[in-house]
This record gives C-alpha cells, structure tokens and sequence, in this order.
C-alpha cells in the first residue's frame, strides 16, 4: 500500500498546512550467514519508512512511520501539528522548490537485485571452507556472511518537486580468529559492490586471513613519540571525524573548531579532498533529504578549508547556496558529508615507508565513540599496527594507544601515498598517509 | 493487532516444511523527542515503528524476515518464503493458543501521551537554563527528551500469546565549553523504565544541567592524562561499562555457545577477583534496562553471574541455549522487530563490596581516578577492551589532586577482573544503549568505587610523576 503524495499535499492544505514534503524509501533484502558449515541465519525483509514534514505558521513539524494504512495520513497529518506546536525557531521555516539541475544517473544494476541467494550461500560455504584450508593457525570462521539489499526512495513536496532513487548492492563479509600458543587475534573484511562479477573470492580469502594472520605476535611498543603512517582505512577514518564539525551549525554555534577558519589553512599543504556523492558507487547519491542537488566539490584544497556545509536553513541564513548535504535526523535536519576523495601523492606507499627509520604503521583504530572527540579533536584510541624498522613494515604492534589533536595530526601531514582504496565503513576513497609524530602509548 | 486465528495460520506455515519452532513478533512502538537548543526548541518529532518478525528455528538453525504489512497475504507470504529454507515434513502443528501474562515490572503512573508536550519543553528549558548560567565559556547547551511506548505480542509453536507493554523515557543535558580554542564536551543522561513520572518526581533539571556544566568546565582546565600502567580507582555507576563491555559481552550466549568467548565451558571456575560479585537483574522495578518479559516471550529474571569471583551463570536465549543445552534465562532481547533476538544484557552491575570509597583513593599512592567513563568497545574473541575517561583525575599520596584529560583504559577482560583488588559499598547504577548483532536497546551499567591493581593508560601527558 501507499500513500498519495497528492492526497496528503490536498490534505495538508485543508488543515491549514503552508506546505508539505514527504518520502519513501522502501528496501528489501536477503542475508544470510554460516557457521561451521550450516546456514546459521537468514533473514528476508520488505519494509516501507514514510516521513514528512509541514509548516504551520512558519513552523516545521515532522514525523516518520512504518505504518502504513487508511489511518496514516490523518496520523501524519495530526502529528506534524503536534510537533509544529512547540518550536520556537526565529527563521520561518520552508520547504525547497527544488535545484536548477539534477545529475541523475541509473545506478540500478538488475543483475544485483536478481543475484540468487543459494548461489550466494554456496559462495559463503566456499569462503569458509578457503579460510580454514589457508593456514593451520586459523582456528575459527567466526562468521561469513552475504546481504542484498535493493532500495528505492522518493521524495516529493507541495510545490511539485519530485524526486526518485533506487539502487541494488550486495555485501559479503567474514570474521575470524587465529590461534598460536595462547595468543588469539581476529581478522575481519567486508567486501560491497554494485556489480556481481566484481567479487574476487580468492582476493577475498587472503585478505580475511592475512588480516588476522599479520596480527600474530603482536606486543605493545615502547612508548614515544613516532612518525606514523595510516592505512587508508585508519586515515579516512581520522579524515571523517576531523570534518565532522565543519557543519554549519557547529559553526554558528561556536562548537566547532573550524570557527572562522573558512579559506585558512586547517591542514597541511599535501592535503586535498573533494567531495563527490555522484561518483558512481554504492555510495552514489544525487539529492539530499531537503531535495537539494548533489555536486561534486572542493572540501580541503592544499590545506585551505574551502566550504562548511549547509542545509537550506543554514544557508539562507549565511547567505549563501546550499551543499546538498542535509540528512533528517527525527525532524533535525543537520549537514553530513558525502563520500569523498583524497588526493592521492606520487609514491608507492612502500616507497613513502622506506624514508622512515623507526616508526608505527597503524591499520586499526578502535573505540572511537568513546576515545575521539570530534569537535575539540582531542583523541585517545586503542589502536593495532606494526612497527616500521628501516624503511620497512616489522613486527606486529597490539595493545598500543594513540594519542594527540586531530588539528595537529592534520598540519603534521609529511607525504601522502598513491594507493587508493575505496573505504566502505567510512565511504572515503584514499590512500595510506604519513604524519610526523603523534605519541604512541605501549609498555 | 493480529488475531489467534491468523496467528495459527501464519505459524503453521512456518513450520509446514519441518522447522521445530516458529514465532510471530508484532510491535507497534510509537516513540516522541523534543530538543532544546541554547534555549530554544529546535526540534520534534514522532516515530512510529511498526510491524512483525517470524522466526524459524530447526536443531541449529534459524532464518528470520520481517515485514510491515500485518496483513494476511503479507505474513503468510513471508512465513511461506522463510518456510522455502527447509525441506522436511512438518514436525510441529500449531491447533490452539493460550494466553501466557507476566506481573509488570515497569508501572506507569503518567503515560508520555498524556502529558502536555509544554511540561516537557519547560522541564528541558530549566536545565538549558542551568547549564547557560554555569559559567560564561559554556558556549552551547542543549536538552533532548526522549521517550516511547512499546506493545508487543508474542505468538509461539508452543502454542502461547503474550501481550506486553512498556514505557521508558530518557533525558540528555548536554553541554559544550570553549575557552582558546580548546572544547570540552559532557553530559549527564538518566532514564527509566517508567512514565513521565520519572522526570516530575525523581530528577531534577537543574542539577542535571549542573552537573554536566561542571564536568566541561572542570575539563576544559584539564592536562593531558600521563600514559603507562598504573593502578586505577573507577567510580561509581557508569563505571560500570567496564565490567558491561569486558566481561558482560563476554557471557552472552551469542558468543558463549559457539566457543567464541574467553568464558565458553569456564562455569564453575574462579574467574574474577573474590571480591567480584556480578549481576543481571531484568526486574528491577522501572529500571532503565528491566522488561516484563525478554523478546522471545519469557520472563525477566535476577541473575547472578559471577559470585565471588566464581562464574555461575551465562545470559542465554532458547536459540543460542540449544548449543549448550540450556533454556534461556530471560535474557532474549532485541531492538525491534527489524532484528533476529539474542541474548543480551539488562540492568547489569557489580555488586557492593566492603570498602569506603575514601578508603580505597587513602589506600592509592600514585594513579588514576577515573571518576566516570565515557564508553568503550571490546573484541569478544580476544577480550581487548578500551575505554574512555569522561571525568578524571590524579590520585597522590591517598588524595585525589589535578584532573586529567583525554584518558583511556586498555586491556583484557580476563585479567582486568583478577586485578580488582578493592571493591567499594557505594553502588550505583547508570543508563546506556547497548549496540550489538540483536540492535540498539536500552541497559543499564552498575558498580561501586573499585580498584584495579594495575591497567594500561593511554594519555598524551608522557609519564605519570
């Protein structure tokens, strides 16, 4: 069943409404995983989300609902009043009228949605059957998984606005622990993609296991301070919470650190990224949950902070366009980045390591919503690596602490790598990156 | 919101193809927040959650879907689809479904539905207020209130429906200070199990707003927190993520059934310090983590897990309690109905010891108070646990003297619980959301003033002198 946009905009009217907007996103999808090869779960699910907002006298209410019937308007309807009722914003809210221009591009790819989930289970079966055959020390598969997922949305508002998006991804995962002596590591990767032939068991496989595998032997090292080099995950990890309070909001309201720092240096000069939802991945996205238009853009330009970002209501306020960032967070709307793009350098990232005489390679970062606070950028976290002896990758590092203020991380920027990796758990494309000195907490 | 006899129908689909069990999970939560920001209200929403799980488990097996159509095309399509997994002649038949009910844990006096959101708003605006008053660096200060009602109705193979209802409420005071481009950001959140009579009679908004105002501030004077090991005395209440994060994870069967954990097949064995008694109690009456019953239809229950640094007892869930031949203990929960259940924890604490908590900061010579703990994360598979510190300071001589930031703990769960070698008498239990395979749910985090002889900290302040 559905609602009808125009029977709600009809109705919102009647009730007084100065305008409306509303949304759909429906999903289904298939996952599974396996354990000691049986299936040890499956999940199937179809489910429809509505959210919509309304002005009443200059006001925004909002509500969101799975519920969906011959009730649902009037209980749409009957909570934006409610809601609408008790802010006390000074700016008269509004509702978009849409972008000059969209770049809509067809990211849908049926073959995705149509991939068949016992070829995917038979796939599991192998995955876990490679890893225990690819070395002795693997003593569990802790879990192999595969999702599908096939998603539409639509947006629409009173003024005629219509927005549509769909799209079909599958994700492939696996955990593992190693044993040797008494010592246990785990190792975990996740693989997602747009297109079925895209997935490289093999590739796979190895990555699983060396991931875990590499771990092996690991001990804390002494503390100092060290020049340290990120791996792409480690450091598009650092990358997204440095930018997190370039929110507008933030700004304005004096929380952030990147108060009056629009087109200062905030980073070293080696620095460049970009902002680009529309490149064509699975993090591809073309307008945002207010209906603006998505672009590519220039976020950090050789160290400069180039742009905050902005909702509608933020920029009418600043005065100026909208980023196309916004994400309705339960009726806030607040800005959020797309997925971005780190310039890559001109050296291999072994090359960049063989500069470096003693040293930590970090490839794991834990407890970030605890140990990191993005908006001071003071940052105290658990981390895994190796030693960097020589110019080149040693023994393994674990139970070791990094500690020091992403502001400083960023402006110590040594040299960045040309390995480009796309990121899927921060939707970040980048390369490993070396930073001077950053303390390192171990025995 | 569905009836017996499409219930039977539905189930019996389920299971015509051999599963040994089937389960219908319906939900209808509808949830309302409201924010105060600097003073204002910039934001409020309603959220309704809506729609059922089927569950269908053979020997070790289990496949689960959900929908939002309650409609009987729409759950028999889907229970006829999960059925497509197995392939055997039906075992079980569902005929009859008798009504199973609980005592209610959680009472209500004032449903959130009845109360004037302006009470709400004007309860935010006096903590805002009290935070803003504080002092002049606090350059931000906000409020959210969060509440909802929950029914579910449960129907089994074992031919039983239970009904429940539950409401809980939270609130959040949040507070960011600024002074040289330095920020410090706190907060204080209590919640319950319980109506709005939890917000009118049992707190009060301008402490809360106080308190978080106190703790930014007294941070934004802080050192960086010196780094090695060193003996750490945690405070009370949320302390006791600790012992949630490192060893609660730990015992939940998810993890216990499969081997997974450093505590699979240790029952009966010295585990902890003696002076560690630990608990999960789903009963306490409004706590913020307590149900009426768990998400699989049994009843709630006071577990003891570790008794004086014995382990006793695991949290088990029917499913995962198939591996270890066990029922479960009440302890099945999940987010909503979007998520297969597992054994998770409720309200769960270390339980009082002897000492004053004077006593143990008199009896540390050189080390860390760490007062309250921001959160942390653990690796069930290896126990590696961290934690941040939100509020803490250096202890000299038995006294507690600078406070120091940007702390964190590190270590492994097995050994952290040996090396507790004080245990305070000054219980207290704190709120938290607890993320895992089953979802977000509400739990609470508990202990007194504790010591642990010897853990790593990590801190950008070089060596503690």
């Amino acid at each position: 069943m559905r609602i009808n946009e125009n029977k709600f905009f009809a109705l919102a009217k009647e009730n007084g409404f100065e305008a409306a907007d509303i949304c759909y996103s429906h999903a289904t999808s298939t996952s599974v995983s396996v354990f000691h090869k049986e299936i040890d779960s499956l999940t199937e699910h179809e489910s429809i989300v509505v959210t919509a907002r309304g002005i009443i006298n200059g006001k925004f209410g909002s509500v969101e609902t799975e519920q969906i019937d011959k009730t649902t308007p009037q209980f749409l309807i009957n909570s934006i009043k409610d809601t609408a009722r008790i802010i006390e914003k000074d700016e008269k809210a509004f509702i978009f009228k849409g972008s000059k221009k969209y770049h809509k591009k067809n990211v849908f790819n049926k073959a995705v949605a149509e991939m068949d989930v016992s070829d995917a289970i038979k796939t599991c079966f192998e995955i876990e059957k490679k890893l225990y055959a690819y070395d002795k020390r693997i003593n569990k598969v802790i879990t192999v998984g595969y999702e599908n997922e096939v998603g539409d949305s639509f947006l629409a508002n009173s003024y005629g606005l219509k927005l549509k998006s769909k799209e079909a991804t599958y994700t492939y995962y696996a955990q593992i622990s190693v044993k040797e002596g008494d010592e246990i590591r785990t190792g975990f990767k996740v693989f997602a993609s747009m297109d079925p032939n895209e997935f490289d068991i093999e590739k796979f496989v190895k990555d699983v296991a060396e991931d875990a595998l590499k771990k092996l032997g690991g001990a804390p090292c002494k503390s100092k301070k060290y020049p340290v080099v990120f791996s792409p995950e480690t450091f598009s990890t650092l990358l997204k919470c440095f930018l997190g309070p370039i929110d507008y909001e933030e700004i304005e309201k004096k929380s952030s650190n990147f108060v009056d720092k629009l087109n200062t240096q905030v980073s070293s000069k080696k620095l460049t990224v970009i902002e680009n939802g529309l490149a064509k991945n699975i993090f591809f996205t073309y307008y945002d949950d207010e209906g603006v238009a998505v672009n590519k853009k220039e976020i950090i330009k050789k160290g400069v902070l180039k742009t905050y970002l902005y909702t509608l209501e933020n920029a009418k306020k600043a005065g100026v366009e909208p980023t196309g960032n916004g994400v309705d967070t339960n009726g806030k709307v607040i800005a959020k980045l797309n997925q971005l793009f780190v310039k890559p350098g001109k050296k291999s990232e072994a090359e960049m390591i063989s500069k470096i005489k003693e040293g930590a390679y970090i490839n794991e970062l834990q407890g970030l919503h605890s140990g990191m606070n993005a908006r001071s950028g003071n940052f105290s976290l658990p981390s895994a690596g190796f030693m960097i002896r020589d110019g080149k990758i040693a023994e393994p590092l674990s139970m070791i602490t990094i500690a020091d203020n992403l502001m400083n991380v960023f402006n110590n920027i040594k040299d960045i790598a040309n390995n480009l990796e796309l990121v899927i758990q921060t939707s970040t494309t980048c390369p490993s990156v070396y930073v001077k000195k950053i303390s390192v907490t171990g025995k | 919101m569905i009836s017996k006899k499409l219930a039977i129908e539905v189930l019996n689909t389920g299971l015509s193809t051999g599963a040994d069990f089937a389960e219908i999970f319906v939900e209808n939560k509808t949830s309302g927040a409201i924010t105060v920001d600097n003073g204002k209200v910039e934001g409020a929403s309603v959220t309704k959650t809506f729609g059922a799980g089927i569950r269908l488990l053979q020997n070790n097996r289990s496949v689960y879907g959900y929908t939002n159509d309650l409609s009987k095309k729409g759950l028999v399509k889907l229970a006829k689809s999960l059925s497509n997994s197995f392939h055997n002649k039906q075992v079980v038949t569902v005929t009859s479904i008798k009504n199973k009910s609980f005592k209610s844990v959680a009472p209500t006096a004032i449903p959130f539905e009845s109360v004037d959101k302006q009470e709400i708003v004007d309860y935010l605006k006096k903590g805002v207020k009290a935070i803003q008053e504080y002092d002049k660096r606090i350059v931000r200060a906000s409020g959210n209130i969060g509440y909802n009602h929950r029914d579910i109705v449960i129907f089994n193979s074992n031919g039983v429906q239970i009904k429940d209802s539950i409401e809980r409420g939270r609130v959040a005071f949040q507070c960011i200070a600024s002074e040289n481009d330095k920020i410090e950001t706190s907060h204080v959140a209590p919640g319950a199990a319980s109506g709005w009579e939890f917000f009118k009679n049992d707190t009060n908004p301008e402490g809360l707003g106080k308190a978080a105002a106190r703790k930014a501030i007294l941070m934004l004077g802080a050192k960086e927190c010196p780094s090695g090991k060193m003996p750490v005395v945690i405070g009370n209440g949320f302390g006791g993520v600790l012992f949630h994060e490192a060893c609660g994870h730990p015992l939940e069967a998810s993890a216990v059934s499969k081997n997974l954990s450093v505590f699979s097949g240790k029952l009966g064995q010295q585990i902890a310090s003696p002076l560690v008694t630990a608990i999960d109690d789903g009963t306490i009456i409004n706590g913020w983590g307590s149900n009426n019953v768990d998400d699989e239809g049994n009843k709630t229950q006071r577990t003891v897990l570790i008794e004086n640094g014995i382990l006793k007892n695991y949290l088990i869930d029917d499913f995962n309690g198939r591996r270890m031949n066990e029922k479960g203990n009440g302890t099945c929960r999940r987010q909503s109905y979007k998520f297969e259940p597992t054994s998770r924890m409720s309200n769960t604490y270390i339980d009082n010891g002897t000492s004053a908590p004077e006593e143990i900061i008199k009896a540390t010579k050189l080390g860390l108070y760490a007062k309250s703990l921001g959160g942390g994360s653990v690796n069930p598979a290896t126990g590696e646990f961290n934690f941040a510190c939100s509020e803490a300071y250096i202890i000299r001589d038995g006294k507690v003297c600078e406070p120091v930031r940007g702390a964190s703990l590190i270590g492994q769960g097995k050994d952290i619980l040996l090396k507790i070698d004080m245990v305070g008498n000054d219980l207290k239990r704190a709120q938290g959301v607890c993320g895992a395979a089953s979802g977000m749910i509400p739990v609470d985090v508990g202990q007194p003033t504790l010591r642990i002889s010897e853990i790593t900290v990590g801190g950008n302040g070089g060596e503690l002198k």
